[in-house]
């Protein structure tokens, strides 16, 4: 069985996506507060809404990535069999 | 939700002590704030005797067993012409109590402080006087009697008599409805402007299975409920009771009632409607709208009190905001994001909502309790009975609940508006 070995540069870039993301749905928090008139004890209090939907950004995130790296791998081989023909 | 136990429920009556919707609305819960301190003594000991030990009367009589030493109570006879129901009566006192097949025979033979009756409604008339006029006290079931006369001439023998009459409308001494009527009467619905209830179930409401069947006269006799003679059906047995609480709820009496009953499934030889409607009218254009089905238990059986302001469902210890408390704003957002994607094509204009039943589930009115108002009515009567006095106001809703009830059938059975007649009014009814 092949192991498979995650960088440490690819788990800090995706701690600092999740971290990212996490940002956006606190500031998303605020911004319906403002916008809705809610408490700002729902700050703290919605906490584990705001964890969901960071959660749900990633995997949103994480779908994007996989569409542009599929799209890019298809990209790349048809440009390979292009040069190869070529030679 | 807090839970209420006895200590609890006696806090809430003691908070609610010296307010005025106690002192005017419900001056009888004051008697659990001012208990007569009786010892346990045999002087001091309250002597029971109980007339009707069927069903109800068997319940009554356990609930009586379940405070009696606590209370000092002592149920010294027994009675029902029922031989199977005398005889188990009997038994559960240990052959204590005296028992007997005539009530006269009771009353004149045993000394007694006060009498429970839980017979057939239009047996209920000549029991209670008789009691009233030897000086006993009385608890008698409810509907008070199966005619206006009969109901008015009760309400006459208390009067004249001085003793205490209540009757069996057991929600008056509910932990649940006492915290509701206190709400109510401070203006939390904010102005009451209708009232809903009803009370569906799907079985046949026969008690007993004797040979002859449907329409015999032992079935006449036994299942008394089924048949126009001896009972008003569920108007008197059950919408009663919700009969009560609207009064009690406006603190004022019917204009008129109109309504329309009918048998239109149990048609096996009982008499009394399987299903009705009824509109009742309160002053300032108030109305109680009622249902009964006997047919569908679907919705169980409500009250609702409906005011500008919020709805409180009484039967479900459940009331609800007009405005409701505002879902969290990150939840709101996320859900206009959602309905902005995936809703389809409004049914509407910009200004039209459509009128759809609020969703959200409610508070609760009053804390779960473990109190059983029946038992708690029965203490307050007993209680009652050793000052010698009850509120008069504690009669008048069992009567005016009785009066309304016979009222009521009139116009469910002649399918029109009727009226409570003059003569059957009785003086000094306010909130």
């Amino acid at each position: 069985m092949k192991d498979i070995v995650v960088k440490a540069s690819v788990i800090k870039r995706e701690l600092i996506l999740l971290g990212v993301l996490f940002f956006v749905a606190f500031l998303m928090n605020g911004l319906a507060i403002v916008v809705h008139q809610g408490q700002w004890s729902e700050l703290l209090s919605q906490l584990h809404v705001v964890v969901l939907l960071t959660l749900f950004l990633y995997l949103l995130v994480l779908l994007m990535r996989l569409i542009f790296w599929g799209i890019r791998s298809a990209w790349n081989a048809a440009m390979n069999n292009r040069n190869n023909s070529a030679a | 939700m807090t839970h209420m136990n006895r200590k609890g429920f006696l806090e809430l009556v003691s908070s609610l002590a010296g307010t005025t919707v106690l002192a005017s609305q419900m001056p009888w819960f004051g008697i659990f704030n001012n208990p007569s301190g009786a010892g346990n003594g045999p002087s001091d000991r309250v002597r029971v005797g109980f007339i009707g030990v069927g069903s109800r009367g068997h319940t009554l009589m356990l609930n009586v067993q379940d405070f009696q030493d606590r209370m000092n109570v002592d149920i010294v006879a027994v009675c029902d012409n029922w031989p199977e129901h005398k005889e188990r009566a009997e038994r559960l006192t240990n052959g204590k109590a005296e028992s007997f097949l005539d009530y006269r025979e009771m009353l004149e033979k045993v000394p007694m402080d006060a009498v429970i009756i839980a017979t057939p409604l239009h047996e209920h008339a000549q029991m209670t006087i008789d009691a009233l006029n030897l000086g006993i006290h009385v608890f008698v079931e409810k509907a008070m009697a199966r005619t206006l006369d009969d109901t008015r001439a009760m309400y006459d023998a208390y009067i004249e008599s001085g003793k205490v009459m209540l009757v069996g409308h057991q929600r008056l001494f509910s932990p649940v409805y006492l915290k509701s009527m206190d709400m109510i009467h401070n203006g939390h619905l904010g102005s009451i402007t209708m009232m809903r209830g009803w009370w569906t179930r799907n079985r046949e409401w026969v008690f007993y299975d004797v040979p002859g069947g449907r329409g015999s006269e032992l079935d006449r006799r036994r299942n008394w409920r089924l048949y126009w003679d001896y009972s008003a059906g569920q108007i008197t047995e059950l919408g009663s009771h919700h009969f009560q609480i609207a009064n009690w709820v406006l603190g004022a009496e019917p204009l008129s009632v109109t309504g329309s009953g009918s048998l239109n499934f149990f048609k096996d030889g009982r008499e009394v409607h399987d299903n009705f409607s009824l509109v009742f009218k309160y002053p300032g254009g108030i109305h109680f709208s009622y249902d009964v089905l006997q047919s569908n238990m679907h919705n169980g059986m409500g009250f609702q009190v409906l005011g500008n302001t919020g709805t409180m469902e009484l039967e479900a210890n459940r009331m609800f905001e007009e405005d409701p408390p505002k879902p969290p704003a990150i939840r709101t957002m996320l859900h206009n994001i959602e309905s902005s994607i995936f809703d389809t094509v409004p049914i509407g204009g910009a200004t039209w909502v459509p009128d759809e039943a609020v969703t959200y589930g409610g508070e609760y009115i009053s804390g779960d309790y473990e109190l059983n108002e029946t038992q708690l009515y029965l203490e307050g009567f007993v209680e009652f009975v050793r000052k010698g006095q009850a509120p008069r106001k504690l009669t008048d809703e069992g009567y005016n609940a009785s009066t309304w009830s016979l009222v009521a059938e009139q116009a469910s059975r002649t399918g029109g508006m009727q009226t409570l007649p003059e003569k059957y009014k009785i003086k000094n009814y306010s909130i």
